[in-house]
């Protein structure tokens, strides 16, 4: 097991509040839903583990709690954050505008090295609503705020009926592996050559 | 992002980087990790921050309670016995199983807290309940978190100390090299470590299982951005989410520009360490100090910045995302050696060391030899057996710092690779940055620092030579002997010679309570003494005497280090103290603690013992240990340098 590479990723969940960030995350870790609105309070944990090939991966998804006067936590949170996921509702056109201050506001505070190239993943949640009626933002114009920000992958999700979920939260880890294969195989070398002692526990 | 694997990367050059600086001028003056000296920076208790309902707390009104705290009590009779009767040489040899436990690290036996379930120490049947976090870890704003209870009815059996085998540490570090071992280099018999330290972990478990919560002392490092780096119990990764709880409780009192220094719950404290981006945790329902844990997880950051050096602070500097964990694979067996001496080792709370007993004339030979090495460009020279020191030497006058020869020595008998080679790794002492070559003789072995990264080859030179004169003069010999024989037993304590036409020991025959003590509880020294540790303040260092046989059972042993910790940190609690005196009596012992500008004293005595009696006794043993000096502790080098 530990011949294998495990990798941590902190994954940050924001949005406006209501928009389903506690609700994706539970479909995504427990494979449940409620109906009932809970609002986080400051912010809530999840681990899970997931093997990809030969990979294992430990997703810590912080979920952070909307409301605005729980912003003031952001610096400590956001600090280390391998990737942030956006989440707004179709339905509510303000869920959607706020995006822009939001994705600001984390790399502000969060200060990555490269914030240019910063992994971020938008989700379009509740497609399920009324059937689709009730949708006020396209899923064209999302695309587009999208590719204008560094072509950041879109996702439309239903928490509800558990719909694009987990494909969304996949695509974290493509991004990660992606990014591994473009630093190529020096480095992963170099890393291999640093991690004495694994291997010989594993046999 | 830039991923993980370019910083570590960095990280590993800059490991390399830094062991062959310098070393910067003499060593830091200062020591963080003292347990006596806690934080004076401007902090709080940050109860009131994260409000924790304890229930069961009125429980605690059962525990055992010390008596008769005196402070300030003008010293008892001082006077030292005038003539005193000739020093014990080195004492008959005692049966094998009488010595000291905390020696016994590479002894085939397991040491004796190695016991499968400690379930003696019955003060800990308490329910606590603290409010906390569960899997789903919430931290607010308001007071309210979700309770978890942690059950403290179990006590874990302490984790065991490193079987040889297991880690395979140094064996894969990219710049150790490693000769064969040396000819004469017996291997040592393995001892059953097929479940160690895996085992001891218990991997499967994680923030969910009943078992990991009714663990009595939880240690976690992670880095400021919530990553965990170790955890005690438990696989890292699966604490993710408890290790992100912690750092966002230690991240919200941070931001309202204050630091959170420790949480109480019940039974339970939750102690918080912060250098910088790395946290360090302790949640303990042990009983134990503030400052005691503090001082523990101060040692937990210098084993780990022994291992990994300084440099990984800058690698959280280039790279918050940056994840340590990976860069500590291997090494569990040094954590969980180093967290079994908190229970076991006087040296992690006196901050002290100790010697093995050797006659003068032997260790000046040690000395001489290695003075000679010192002075041909080694840093220092360091002669070690077990967890004792035979001789160390310094080229620049300067002392390596007790906590540092601690560290140093757990790394080494941790580390199994050690043990059977000739090695040359990079370390940082926490103040010291320096290569090491060691080499190991059976249990003793001997460690250069040297700063120079291309020095191997001399300083395995150097090996061969000292290790052909400690041949030659007898050195090893000795040292195997006093192993074997020369710990102190409160049963040689001198007579009082006032009383020597007496029929020793006189005490028992004067001792109201000696007819009411059965046979056994009479085992000991004079006046009912049971033990005692003796620190020399100027030197460093300390001796303890041979537990006797009525505290011969590892759960009392480590139940006696125990109520030693508390009375070092009740002694040294700076709200109330310093103290000179104490004076405790319980239903376990009779406690006593002395302390002056040149030493401190702690002694045990079975819980009847006349107080009079036993501070004169603890003035003999005080007047034994000057006469016995040259023998139990090493003096400066300086002395040496002819």
């Amino acid at each position: 097991m530990a011949s294998r590479r495990r990798m941590l990723l902190k994954v940050i969940i924001l949005g406006d509040s209501g928009v389903g960030k506690t609700s994706l995350m539970n479909q995504y870790v427990n494979k449940k839903f409620s109906n009932q609105y809970k609002a986080t309070i400051g912010a809530d944990f999840l681990t899970k583990e997931v093997q990809i090939d030969d990979r294992l991966f430990t997703l810590q998804i912080w979920d952070t709690a909307g409301q605005e006067r729980f912003q003031s936590l952001g610096v400590a949170f956001y600090r280390g954050a391998d990737c942030c996921v956006l989440v707004y509702d179709v339905n509510v056109t303000k869920s959607f505008e706020r995006l822009n201050s939001w994705r600001e506001e984390f790399l502000i505070q969060a200060s990555p090295s490269d914030p240019e190239n910063f992994p971020f993943v938008v989700l379009g949640n509740k497609i399920d609503v009324d059937g689709g009626n009730s949708r006020t933002v396209s899923e064209k114009k999302a695309k587009a705020w999208c590719a204008s920000k560094g072509n950041i992958p879109y996702f439309e999700t239903s928490a509800k009926e558990g719909f694009n979920v987990e494909a969304a939260f996949e695509y974290i880890f493509l991004i990660q592996l992606m990014l591994e294969v473009l630093e190529g195989n020096s480095a992963r070398q170099a890393v291999n050559a640093r991690r004495y002692g694994t291997s010989d526990i594993a046999s | 992002m830039n991923g993980l694997y370019v910083e570590e990367k960095r990280s590993r050059e800059g490991r390399e980087t830094c062991s062959q600086r310098e070393p910067t001028t003499g060593l830091v003056p200062s020591n963080p990790t003292d347990g006596g000296d806690p934080t004076q920076q401007d902090t709080i208790e940050s109860n009131r921050v994260h409000s924790l309902q304890g229930r069961g707390a009125s429980e605690q009104g059962r525990r055992r309670r010390g008596i008769g705290i005196a402070s300030g009590r003008p010293p008892m009779d001082m006077d030292p016995p005038t003539n005193n009767p000739s020093p014990p040489g080195p004492p008959d040899s005692p049966p094998p199983e009488k010595r000291l436990a905390s020696l016994s690290l590479r002894t085939s036996h397991l040491p004796p807290d190695f016991e499968i379930h400690d379930d003696y120490d019955d003060d800990d049947d308490d329910e606590g309940y603290l409010t906390a976090v569960s899997r789903v870890g919430s931290i607010s704003t308001s007071a309210s978190a979700s309770a978890s209870a942690w059950k403290d009815d179990l006590e874990d059996a302490d984790v065991a100390p490193p079987s040889p085998s297991s880690s395979g540490y140094a064996a894969e570090r990219g710049t150790s090299l490693a000769s064969s071992a040396a000819a004469n280099d017996d291997p040592q018999p393995q001892p059953d470590d097929d479940d160690w330290p895996r085992d001891k972990k218990h991997l499967h478990e994680d923030d969910t299982s009943a078992s990991w919560r009714k663990r009595k002392k939880h240690f976690f490092i992670l880095s400021n951005s919530g990553k965990p780096i170790y955890s005690r119990y438990g696989d890292e990764h699966k604490l993710a989410g408890f290790s992100a709880t912690l750092q966002a409780i230690i991240s919200f009192v941070e931001n309202s520009g204050d630091h959170i220094k420790f949480v109480r719950a019940a039974k339970h404290q939750i102690v918080f360490l912060v250098k910088g981006p790395i946290y360090l945790v302790c949640i303990s329902c042990t009983e134990e100090s503030y400052e005691g844990l503090r001082g523990q997880l101060e040692l937990m950051y210098g084993q780990m910045l022994l291992i990994l050096t300084k440099s990984v602070n800058r690698c959280f500097e280039k790279n918050p995302k940056f994840d340590m964990a990976p860069l500590l694979g291997g090494t569990d067996a040094v954590f969980l050696s180093l967290i079994h001496a908190f229970s076991w080792n006087p040296a992690t709370f006196l901050h002290a060391y100790t010697c093995l007993p050797l006659a003068q004339s032997t260790r000046q030979a040690a000395s001489a030899v290695l003075q000679d090495i010192a002075d041909s460009g080694v840093l220092f020279a360091l002669l070690m057996c077990e967890h004792k020191v035979i001789s160390l030497v310094g080229a620049q006058k300067a002392t390596l710092h007790p906590d540092d020869i601690f560290l140093l020595s757990n790394f080494i008998l941790s580390s199994e690779s050690f043990r059977t080679s000739e090695s040359f790794s990079p370390i940082c002492l926490p103040r010291y940055n320096s290569m090491a070559f060691l080499y190991a003789y059976e249990n003793t072995y001997l460690t250069l620092l040297t700063a120079r990264s291309d020095a191997f080859y001399d300083l395995k030179d150097s090996r061969s030579r000292i290790q052909n004169v400690l041949l030659k003069a007898n050195v090893l010999v000795e040292v195997q002997r006093s192993l074997r024989e020369s710990a102190l037993r409160i049963e040689d304590l001198p007579a009082d010679p006032s009383s020597q036409s007496v029929s020793p020991p006189p005490q028992f025959s004067q001792d109201l309570h000696f007819q009411l003590l059965s046979s056994e509880m009479a085992i000991g020294g004079p006046a009912g003494l049971w033990h005692f540790i003796y620190k020399s303040i100027y030197l460093d260092q300390y001796v303890s005497s041979e537990f006797p046989l009525i505290i011969s059972n590892p759960k009392q042993q480590k139940r006696l280090y125990k109520a030693y910790k508390k009375l070092y940190a009740s002694m040294h609690d700076k709200a109330t103290g310093p103290h000179k005196t104490q004076f405790r009596r319980d239903e376990d012992y009779v406690l006593f603690c002395w302390i002056t500008q040149d030493f401190e004293l702690y002694a045990a005595f079975n819980p009847l013992a006349d107080k009079s009696q036993a501070i004169k006794v603890c003035n003999r043993v005080c007047q034994w240990i000057r006469d016995l000096e040259n023998e139990i502790f090493v003096y400066g080098e300086s002395t040496l340098s002819w």
